[in-house]
C-alpha cells in the first residue's frame, strides 16, 4: 500500500529553550584554533557548520568537501580526472614535490572538475583544491578548466567555479603563464556561446588566477574575509613604499572597489547559486 | 438506572449515545433505516431493529415505529440524539403514555419553550435580555407594524424554528412582504406550523451559548460557554470554549443569571441558552435548545463532565453531584465539524491521535454516505491548557485526518484555523461571508 500522503500543518516553531544540542566534548578531540576569534573549536563541530566558526570566520575547505556540501547528492560527476601535470622544465625537486603533495591532498591535480546538479539545476562545476601547491596553476590546471568550459560549450551548460589559488605554478615557468591566456580563450568561447559563468572566489585567490578566469565571470562571488588580489600586499608595500589602507585585498575591500558583485556566506551559497542559475537558465544574460 | 435504552438516532450522535451507555453499563437498542443497515451504531448497539425505509419521516421520524420497537426489545427509555424526535413534545408524550421515558425536558416544559416568542417572555423576568421583538404576527400588516416599532433592519424567524430555516434577514419596509411569504411558506415545509415573529437584527454579533444541566432536585450548574460565531447560512461550522470574546467577570455574571433563570423556568435537563453577544458586550437571550447539542464535546473536553452520561442520569432521577464550584473551566477546546461535500463510499479513514484529541464519527470502512440524512460526518475536538496550543492542535490534526473515497470540508477548516482573524479571536457571525 502507498504511504498517506499526509497535510503539513503551518504551526510556527515554538519560542525559547536551546535550538541545538551543546557540543559534548570529549576529552582529548582534536581542535582548531580560530584565527579571528582565537577559540578553540572542537574539529566536529567545526565539520558539521561547514568549516565556518560561530565567529563568521570562513576555514579552507577541500575541493571534494565542497563539492559535496554544494552539489545534489549524487549528482556529481567528475570529468578530466586522468590529467595532471609532468615536470616539463625539468624543475629541480618539483617531481618529489608533486609525489608528496599528491599523496597527501589525495588529488591528482589543483583542480576537481566534473558535471553537478546544484538546487536541481545542471551545471558545469570546477573546484580548485588548496591542499595542493595552493591551487596553484601549471599546464594540468589550465587544461583541465579550459577543457570544462569546452565541454559546457558543446552541452550547453552553466559553469559554477570555485577558486582558491596562489597564481601560476613557478615549477612550470613560462607554460604556467600561458594558461591564463588559453583559460581566458576559453572563457571568451563559452561568453560568446551565450551561456552563464559563475566564479565563487574563496581564501585566498590571488596570483595569474585572479588576473585570468576567476575574474572574467559574468557573476562573480566571493566568500567573507577571502583575500583576492593580485600581487601580495607586501609585495605591493615595498614597490611603492607606500602604506596599504586597511582591510585591503580582502573580499569586503574588493566589494566595496566594484570587483565582485557579491560576498556570500558558505551556508547560504548553494540555495544563491541554485537561484542565480535558475534565473539565468544556463544563459549568461 | 434503566437496564436498557433505545437510541432513536443515527450517524456519530448515536454512535456516542451508545458509548455512554456501554460504560454505564446500560444496554442498548439501536434503529435504523434500509440505508443505514452496515452503519456502527447499529454493529455497536446490543439489539437492533430495522425501522423503515430510507427517508427519514418512514424511520428515525416514524414515532409509532420506534415506541413500539422500544416496548418490544425491552427498553425503558428513549435517547433522541439531537435533531429528528429530539425537540418533539409528541413524542415525548407519546412516551410517558407507553411507560418509556424520554431521556430530554418533559413534555409541557418542551412545548413551553419550543415556541420562542412565549420563551422570550418567560426569559423577561429571569433578569436576562431579550432581544426587541414580537410574539407571533399573524399578517404581513401587523408584521409591518411591528418592524416599524422595533426599527429596520429586523429579522423574521419562525416560532417552531431551528437549524436555520424559516429566517428572514430585512432591511427597508419593501422587503417585508416577499420574506413574510417565504418565510412562513418554509415554517410550514419544515416544521408544519407557519407562524413568525420579529425580532432587532443585531448585527455585528457573536452567536455564543451556555450549556445548563438541571435534575428535578432543584440543582442546576452551568457548564461555561461556546462561541458558535463561525457559521455558514445559519450552520455552524467549528464551536469553542470558552469564547475569546468574553471577559472572566463577565462569565461569571452570565452564568449565574443563566443558572438563575433555568432555576426559574423549572427546566430539568441538559439544555443551552443561546444568546448573540453585539460589540458593546451586551448578551441578548435568543432562544433555549431543550436539548444536546452537535458541540457539547467542546463543553466535555473543557469541563471532563460527560453530557450524555448526565442526560441519562437525571432522566433517572439521579440528583447532580456537582456544584457550579466544581466545574473547571481552564483551558481551551474547539470543535471542527467534518462535513461532507459528496455522497460515496470511504474507502480508507485514518484518524488523527495523542493527548487530548477526539474524533466523535459513524465513519467506518465502508461506510456509504447516501444523501438521505445530513452532511456531518464527524467532530474532531481538541483540547490544550492554552487556546494558542489549543489551534496547534487542531491544525495539526486536521493534516493527520485523512476521509478517502468522499469529498470533506478538512482543507476549509484547516484554513479558518489557519486565518489570522480566527486565530486573533476577534471574529463575528459575518466571518465566513462568502466563503
Amino acid at each position: 500500500m502507498a504511504l498517506l500522503n499526509f497535510m503539513k500543518p503551518m504551526n510556527e516553531l515554538e519560542e525559547g529553550g536551546r535550538t541545538s544540542a551543546p557540543v559534548q566534548r570529549d576529552a582529548g578531540e582534536p581542535e582548531k584554533k580560530c584565527p579571528n576569534c582565537h577559540k578553540e573549536i572542537p574539529l566536529s563541530r567545526l565539520w558539521a557548520s561547514d568549516l565556518v566558526c560561530t565567529c563568521g570566520y570562513h576555514f579552507r575547505m577541500k575541493a571534494r568537501q565542497r563539492i559535496q556540501m554544494i552539489a545534489d547528492k549524487d549528482s556529481f560527476r567528475e570529468l578530466f580526472s586522468g590529467m595532471h601535470s609532468d615536470n616539463p622544465l625539468n624543475f629541480p625537486g618539483y617531481r618529489e614535490k608533486i609525489e608528496t603533495v599528491r599523496a597527501a591532498s589525495g588529488e591528482k591535480e589543483a583542480v576537481v572538475c566534473g558535471t553537478a546538479m546544484i538546487g536541481k539545476q545542471r551545471c558545469c562545476l570546477f573546484v580548485m583544491e588548496s591542499y595542493f601547491m595552493m591551487g596553484s596553476m601549471g599546464s594540468a590546471v589550465g587544461e583541465k578548466i579550459t577543457s570544462l568550459f569546452e565541454y559546457a560549450v558543446q552541452y550547453r551548460l552553466p559553469v559554477v567555479g570555485f577558486t582558491v589559488s596562489g597564481g601560476a605554478r613557478m615549477q612550470e615557468g613560462l607554460l604556467s603563464l600561458m594558461q591564463m591566456a588559453k583559460t581566458s580563450a576559453a572563457v571568451k568561447q563559452h561568453s560568446d556561446a551565450g551561456l552563464l559563468y559563475i566564479a565563487v572566489l574563496t581564501d585566498p585567490t590571488t596570483g595569474g588566477v585572479t588576473a585570468s578566469f576567476a575574474m572574467e565571470a559574468d557573476i562573480i562571488l566571493a566568500e567573507p574575509g577571502a583575500t583576492v588580489g593580485f600581487a601580495g600586499a607586501r609585495v605591493i608595500e615595498q614597490t611603492t613604499k607606500k602604506a596599504l589602507p586597511e582591510g585591503f585585498q580582502t573580499a569586503e575591500f574588493v566589494l566595496e572597489h566594484g570587483f565582485v558583485d557579491s560576498i556570500v556566506p558558505r551556508s547560504a551559497q548553494k540555495k544563491y547559486l541554485a537561484e542565480i542559475l535558475q534565473m539565468h537558465d544556463g544563459r549568461a544574460v | 438506572m434503566f437496564s436498557k435504552i433505545l437510541i432513536a438516532n443515527r450517524g456519530e450522535i448515536a454512535v456516542r449515545i451508545i458509548r455512554a451507555c456501554k460504560e454505564m453499563g446500560v444496554a442498548t437498542v439501536a434503529v435504523y433505516s434500509e440505508e443505514d443497515r452496515n452503519a456502527l451504531h447499529v454493529a455497536l448497539a446490543d439489539q437492533s431493529y430495522c425501522i423503515g425505509g430510507a427517508e427519514a419521516s418512514g424511520s428515525y421520524l416514524n414515532e409509532n415505529q420506534i415506541i413500539s420497537t422500544a416496548i418490544l426489545a425491552g427498553a425503558q427509555a428513549i435517547h433522541p440524539g439531537y435533531g429528528f424526535l429530539s425537540e418533539n413534545a409528541h413524542f415525548a408524550r407519546l412516551c410517558r403514555k407507553n411507560g418509556l421515558v424520554f431521556i430530554g425536558p418533559d413534555p409541557e416544559s418542551m412545548e413551553r419553550l419550543s415556541d420562542k416568542a412565549v420563551l422570550k417572555e418567560l426569559i423577561r423576568d429571569t433578569g436576562l435580555s431579550v432581544i426587541p421583538g414580537t410574539k407571533a404576527v399573524t399578517s404581513v400588516e401587523e408584521a409591518r407594524k411591528a418592524a416599524a416599532r422595533i426599527g429596520y433592519p429586523v429579522m423574521l424567524k419562525a416560532c417552531a424554528g431551528g437549524g436555520g430555516r424559516g429566517i428572514r434577514l430585512i432591511h427597508g419596509a419593501d422587503e417585508l412582504e416577499d420574506a413574510y411569504l417565504q418565510a412562513t411558506a418554509e415554517a410550514v415545509s419544515a416544521f408544519g406550523d407557519g407562524s413568525v415573529y420579529l425580532e432587532k437584527y443585531i448585527f455585528p454579533a457573536r452567536h455564543v451559548e451556555l450549556q445548563i444541566l438541571a435534575d428535578e432536585h432543584g440543582n442546576a450548574v452551568c457548564l461555561g460557554d461556546r462561541d458558535c460565531s463561525l457559521q455558514r447560512r445559519n450552520q455552524k461550522l467549528l464551536e469553542e470554549t470558552p469564547s475569546p470574546a468574553v471577559s472572566e467577570e463577565q462569565r461569571r455574571k452570565m452564568i449565574e443569571l443563566a443558572v438563575d433563570a433555568v432555576k426559574k423556568i423549572g427546566y430539568v435537563g441538559a439544555g443551552t441558552l443561546e444568546f448573540l453577544l453585539d460589540r458593546e458586550g451586551n448578551f441578548w437571550f435568543m432562544e433555549m435548545n431543550v436539548r444536546l447539542q452537535v458541540e457539547h464535546c467542546v463543553t466535555e473536553m473543557l469541563t471532563g463532565i460527560d453530557l450524555v452520561k448526565w442526560q441519562i442520569r437525571i432522566a433517572a432521577g439521579i440528583p447532580l453531584n456537582i456544584t457550579q464550584e466544581d466545574v473547571r473551566m481552564t483551558g481551551s477546546a474547539v470543535e471542527c465539524r467534518i462535513n461532507a461535500g459528496s455522497c460515496g463510499m470511504l474507502k480508507m479513514l485514518h484518524v488523527p491521535g495523542g493527548p487530548s484529541v477526539r474524533f466523535d464519527t459513524c465513519l467506518i470502512q465502508g461506510t456509504v454516505v447516501s444523501p438521505y440524512y445530513d452532511s456531518l460526518l464527524g467532530k474532531l475536538i481538541v483540547f490544550a491548557k492554552t487556546r494558542e496550543e489549543t489551534l496547534r492542535k487542531m491544525r495539526a490534526a486536521l493534516c493527520e485526518l485523512v476521509i478517502d473515497g468522499i469529498q470533506t470540508n478538512i482543507v476549509e477548516q484547516l484554513r479558518i484555523v489557519e486565518d489570522e482573524r480566527f486565530i486573533s479571536g476577534n471574529y463575528d457571525l459575518s466571518f465566513m461571508g462568502n466563503r
